[in-house]
């Protein structure tokens, strides 16, 4: 065993001795171009080695309407499924019973608590609030059996990525002998594989689409419950951008007016542009009359500024920090994105 | 780069649980993927390369046109074949890694049959001259000729593997990535990357690297002995 693992860590580091000749090696092709103005080179070379704090910073929060709520909703097993060629299907497998025993523990008084110190031990900040009105669960939960201990969790990946899920999940497997499955896309794709009876429950953060799959029947009400959408947690969605601020975002009065500086000076701004719950609440807050929507046509007269990136949060917010622009965020995967940034190559 | 080689050490030094699951799964599905594919092509690929008869140009292009199936492609067919709503539903395969494999042997089996028809076809027409001097029967033929192969199928082998080993696209539609069962060394670094934690994919990368490599040196060792 111990020689395997020092044969493959002298493979590791030839390896990477060669990756690092190749990133020199774009270095010496720029070269020849940068003769033409050798003064500015010299300093700026050295300027990039060491790794740089994250510029992006938060701009405006904690508006009301960048209230940010997610909801949990268990999926119908009698619900209208079709097939690719919309045929009605009739028998799509749910598990009821453990979706069940999931959203009723993520409205225990036990998970609540959790969700509500999460973020404090590692950024000093909550990064998710309980909802007041929640309505929390104090009956029982049931433990698993063998057909009802797979539950798949179709999600979005702020929940995930900001590493909510890996800190509440093992809690409750642990607990009641579950294996919690998490596939996470934006809301758009997490609802959709739901609609394809590839989940049991969604966690997601789009009321608009939330409602629009609770009104085809897709939702079932969980006992305990009064309603199919279970809205629990929530937070706030933020702006930032480069320190810089060139539009005066943070001076603004609204976030709307923020939105409306932006574009009225043509600043760079990074779109999810992926139908996530993110992705629909950008779209909410641009002025009416640019006429954005998540269709391409509505933004081809902007392309110099709006960048509609169809990419994770993660990806999207290095894509703003790296051209220096806007970009709207959960303040979860910023914070995360922030305290990560040494990481960075 | 150098943190993201420092990470990668780091993280083979710790034995990190969840990278062992990710490369333990990464293994199974790689290795079986291309064995599959390999016992399914390489037959095909001598047949196709060996015999004439009618329709054969036609099976050249369905297979050379397969070759190039987009990998995302592949993985939405079978996405929706075997969705809760799918035809396929009652087996239940979605997210596993038994339809990861299949998905990966739909994928790489033309090209296994087509690099042994092309190196086959090369190779058939002495073959089969010196058979006919000897008097040897069809079967006979085929064996003298699969014995001339041995090379070629060891190289057939690696490109499957490292074309298994690398794919991403249909593995992470079918596979959906789930930590501790379907996440592989390729979704794993889409993850990160998604993520905004570059360095870390970059480790992960330079340790699918190194396995490959491995992979790489044995079989090449085992192919000149056998072949010799």
């Amino acid at each position: 065993m111990k020689k395997t693992l020092s044969f493959l860590l002298a493979l590791v580091m030839v390896l990477g001795l060669c990756a690092c000749g190749a990133s020199n090696a774009p270095a010496a092709t720029q070269a020849p171009a940068a003769t033409e103005a050798p003064a500015t080179v010299e300093t700026e070379a050295p300027a990039e080695e060491p790794a740089a704090a994250v510029d992006t910073k938060i701009l405006y929060e904690a508006d009301d309407s960048m209230l940010n709520t997610y909801t949990v909703i268990a999926v119908n097993p009698d619900a209208p499924f079709t097939d690719a060629d919309g045929n009605a299907v009739s028998d799509v497998a749910v598990n009821t019973a453990g979706a069940d025993a999931l959203i009723h523990w993520l409205l225990s008084q036990t998970a609540l608590d959790m969700a509500a110190d999460f973020g404090m031990e590692d950024y000093g900040e909550h990064l998710f609030y309980v909802k007041d009105d929640a309505p929390v669960y104090d009956g029982e939960i049931a433990a698993a059996t063998e057909e009802t201990k797979t539950i798949r969790l179709s999600t979005t990946t702020s929940v995930k990525d900001s590493g909510l899920l890996d800190y509440l999940l093992p809690v409750f497997q642990s607990e009641y002998g579950y294996e919690v499955e998490v596939q996470s896309a934006g809301t758009g794709k997490a609802i959709a594989a739901a609609k394809y009876g590839n989940a049991d429950l969604i966690l997601v953060h789009s009321k608009s689409q939330e409602t629009s799959f609770v009104e085809e029947g897709f939702a079932r009400v969980v006992d305990g419950f009064e309603a199919e959408r279970v809205s629990f947690i929530y937070n706030y969605f933020v702006l930032c951008g480069p320190s810089a601020d060139p539009a005066g975002a943070a001076a603004c009065a609204t976030v709307k007016d923020a939105f409306a500086a932006i574009a009225e000076g043509k600043f760079v701004f990074i779109s999810r542009g992926d139908g996530s719950g993110t992705h629909t609440k950008e779209l909410s807050l641009w002025p009416e009359d640019l006429g954005i929507t998540a269709e391409a046509e509505s933004f081809a007269d902007y392309t110099e500024w709006y960048t509609s990136a169809n990419a994770g949060m993660g990806a999207c917010l290095v894509m703003a920090e790296q051209m220096g622009g806007y970009i709207l965020t959960d303040k979860a995967t910023f914070l995360t994105f922030v305290a990560n940034n040494g990481q960075i190559a | 780069m150098h943190s993201a080689v420092n990470k990668a050490i780091q993280l083979i030094l710790s034995a990190d649980a969840e990278l062992c699951n990710i490369l333990s799964v990464t293994a199974r599905m790689s290795l079986a993927s291309s064995l599959i594919a390999l016992l399914i092509g390489v037959p095909i690929g001598i047949w196709l390369g060996s015999c004439r008869f009618r329709g054969r140009g036609a099976l050249l292009v369905l297979n050379r046109t397969l070759m190039g199936l987009p990998p995302v492609v592949c993985g939405l067919l079978f996405y929706m074949l075997f969705s809760g709503v799918g035809p396929f539903r009652q087996y239940k395969l979605l997210f596993t890694v038994e339809i990861m494999v299949m998905a990966q042997v739909v994928l790489i089996t033309p090209i296994v049959i087509g690099n042994m028809e092309s190196y086959v076809s090369g190779l058939a027409p002495a073959v089969r001259e010196t058979a006919r001097g000897l008097g040897l029967g069809h079967v006979r033929t085929l064996l003298l000729l699969t014995n001339e192969c041995v090379y070629q199928i060891f190289s057939a082998y690696l490109l499957a593997f490292a074309r298994s080993i690398a794919e991403v696209g249909a593995v992470s539609m079918v596979g959906g990535a789930i930590a501790w069962k379907t996440n592989v060394m390729t979704t794993a670094i889409m993850q990160y990357t998604n993520r905004g934690n570059f360095s870390l994919g970059i480790a992960l990368g330079l340790i699918l690297l190194s396995v490959s490599l491995l992979v790489n040196v044995a079989i090449s060792l085992l192919q000149r002995r056998l072949s010799r």
